[in-house]
């Protein structure tokens, strides 16, 4: 068999090497865009209830309820002054099995009749629907809160 | 993703890959005979019953999974397999029990470890066999000293490298230990730069230890392996830099007493830096591989029609250089890019994983494969200078080869269970992002 032939269909080897990466990472790719398991809250059906949370943010005595985990799905916490958040028995919100919590990791408060949440310089940060916080943040009805792995949503 | 998609994207890709290792084998008979290998049927069917095998034990033991690393360790043992059996008929038949061994540990880890989690149970267990199998080439009697390195313990028949399953033992190892000392080793003080002295304990326990490997084994890759393990492990760990750059001080001067006191280490430097001037003696194997690749091209001379066994070890070591020169750049760069995704995907386990555990082990085991085959191609193309270390999945080598898979099976063990963890939690709930940061 000629050598040039040979090198022709080393050439198209080499092409199907190429196509089976790109297919490779189109999977990893639609893969990454579509974490199809974990689904962040419909925004578009919160909407509605958010809306009137806007304009009237909670006043009276608030309330978080846990998400995650799912041990412990549907535990409350009512807020009336202040809750600390962290792995120190002091805490409120004591999360002493989960070792992403620092001792004091945040607080929530009220101030003008609105709640706020603040990072209390945790190691691994809290996150407020999705984002870290990086200073006092104003609470909203429908917001969920990370700290470690525990996910606490305002219900009122 | 539902558990279909995942195994169903695998299983495509896993035809590719059998469709390209069997073309590859095919056009290496026609290169080097110039007639098609009798042997193309069984071949064919063998791959293919490899890998639907442990594709199989996937959809049954772990059916969320990532879906492509285990068709890319498939390609890239495919092709190393094809370039050994074109340079050394013998080793590929030693290949082929080790690929099939490979194989049978990648289900048996995947079916004994049924959780990820169990494995920070015994995490004491894992270190005392990390540090025991590391060692155990210096054992009197079953030790043996192969190409100037004693790492290789011969048991009956078989040689082999016990440090390539230490490796593992010791990432499950620094994974358990680290999670549950990372706040004591991450907390420095107010308003310090550096960690306070108890915490450098087990940095400097480390290095002493990688110099001790290194000095005792005369190996340079497992040492430093060992070294960058734990350093890039610790850096996760704590988030803190300064271990970082603790860790490349402490490399510096490990680097310079291994230098001063080593004359193989000196002439590796020498060579690196100009291996021109030792072509036909110290440099001759370095020198061969560069012009092999350079030979190759763009797209390589064809399998079987170039002479890669004139570089010496050319099936082990430097099979990235037999490979550019038969494949020339297009293909050594498909290499380069299958063990960069390899990567990213062991990385985005390791971020999606909701156990500290998990996380820390998927960075762990991520970064031995990434760092061995920067050793390795680093060296082979005079970036670095050379270590001697095999290509994960590519270079002939059976320990390597099963370890690897082992190692495999983890990573898709950890992908599994935090998509079945989040399924199981309803579903809904954490957004994703928010564990990730």
């Amino acid at each position: 068999m000629p050598e040039s032939l040979l090198q022709i269909l080393t050439f198209c080897l080499l092409l199907l090497v190429w196509l089976f990466l790109l297919r490779v990472i189109w999977a990893v790719w639609s893969d990454a865009r579509t974490p199809a398991v974990v689904t962040a809250p419909p925004r578009a059906a919160q909407a509605p209830a958010a809306a009137p949370a806007a304009t009237g943010q909670p006043t009276g005595p608030a309330r978080l309820k846990v998400v995650e985990p799912a041990a412990r799905k549907g535990q409350v916490y009512d807020v009336s002054d202040e809750l600390k958040i962290g792995r120190a028995a002091t805490c409120q919100v004591a999360l002493a099995a989960d070792s992403y919590v620092s001792q004091l990791h945040a607080r929530i408060f009220r101030r003008d009749g609105s709640l706020f949440i603040e990072d209390m310089g945790s190691t691994n940060g809290t996150f407020l629907n999705r984002k870290k916080l990086t200073g006092p943040v104003a609470l909203r009805r429908g917001d969920r809160v990370q700290v470690g792995q525990t996910v606490l949503e305002v219900t009122k | 993703m539902t558990r279909a998609s995942r195994r169903d994207t695998e299983l495509g890709l896993l035809l590719i890959v059998a469709i390209v290792t069997a073309g590859a084998y095919v056009l290496a008979g026609l290169g080097k005979t110039a007639s098609l290998p009798a042997n193309i049927g069984p071949f064919l069917g063998m791959i293919l019953g490899l890998l639907g095998v442990a594709h199989v034990a996937l959809r049954r033991f772990a059916p969320h999974a990532d879906s492509v690393l285990l068709p890319m360790a498939g390609l890239l043992n495919g092709i190393g397999y094809v370039f050994i059996a074109r340079l050394n008929r013998d080793l590929a038949g030693l290949q082929a029990t080790w690929t099939l061994l490979g194989i049978v540990a990648f289900i048996a880890t995947v079916v004994v470890v049924r959780q990820a989690r169990d494995l920070d149970r015994y995490r004491y267990t894992f270190a005392l066999l990390g540090v025991g199998l590391l060692m155990m080439p210096l054992l009197p009697g079953v030790g043996r000293t192969i190409h100037g390195a004693r790492l290789w313990v011969r048991l009956g028949p078989v040689n082999f490298q016990p440090g390539e399953l230490a490796k593992i033992a010791l990432a499950v190892f620094f994974a358990a230990y680290l999670v549950e000392k990372r706040e004591l080793l991450s907390d420095f003080g107010r308003g310090r730069l550096l960690p306070q002295p108890r915490a450098l304990a087990p940095l400097l326990l480390a290095w002493g230890f990688s110099l001790l490997v290194m000095t005792a084994e005369k190996d340079l890759g497992s040492s430093l392996l060992f070294f960058a393990l734990f350093i890039g492990m610790l850096w996760v760990a704590t988030d803190r830099g300064a271990y970082l750059a603790l860790g490349s001080v402490l490399f510096a001067m490990g680097s310079l007493f291994a230098y001063k006191s080593f004359a193989h280490v000196q002439e590796r430097v020498r060579i690196w830096h100009d291996p021109w001037k030792y072509a036909s003696n110290e440099g001759y194997q370095l020198v061969q591989g560069l012009y092999a690749m350079g030979s190759g091209g763009l797209a390589g001379a064809g399998i079987g029609l170039g002479s890669p066994q004139k570089i010496p070890a050319a099936a082990t070591d430097f099979i990235f250089a037999a490979i550019g020169e038969e494949l020339g750049l297009m293909g050594t760069v498909a290499l380069v890019t299958a063990f960069l995704v390899i990567v990213g995907v062991g990385l985005r386990i390791a971020l999606r994983a909701d156990q500290p555990f998990e996380k820390l082990l998927a960075t762990g085991l991520t970064l031995i494969l990434g760092v061995q085959t920067f050793i390795i191609i680093g060296g082979v193309t005079q970036l670095v200078p050379l270590t001697g270390i095999t290509l994960p999945f590519v270079s002939y080598g059976g320990s390597s080869l099963v370890a690897n898979y082992v190692l495999l099976a983890m990573l898709l063990r950890i992908s599994n269970d935090s998509v079945e963890r989040k399924l199981r939690a309803g579903g809904a709930a954490a957004p994703a992002g928010a564990v990730d940061g």
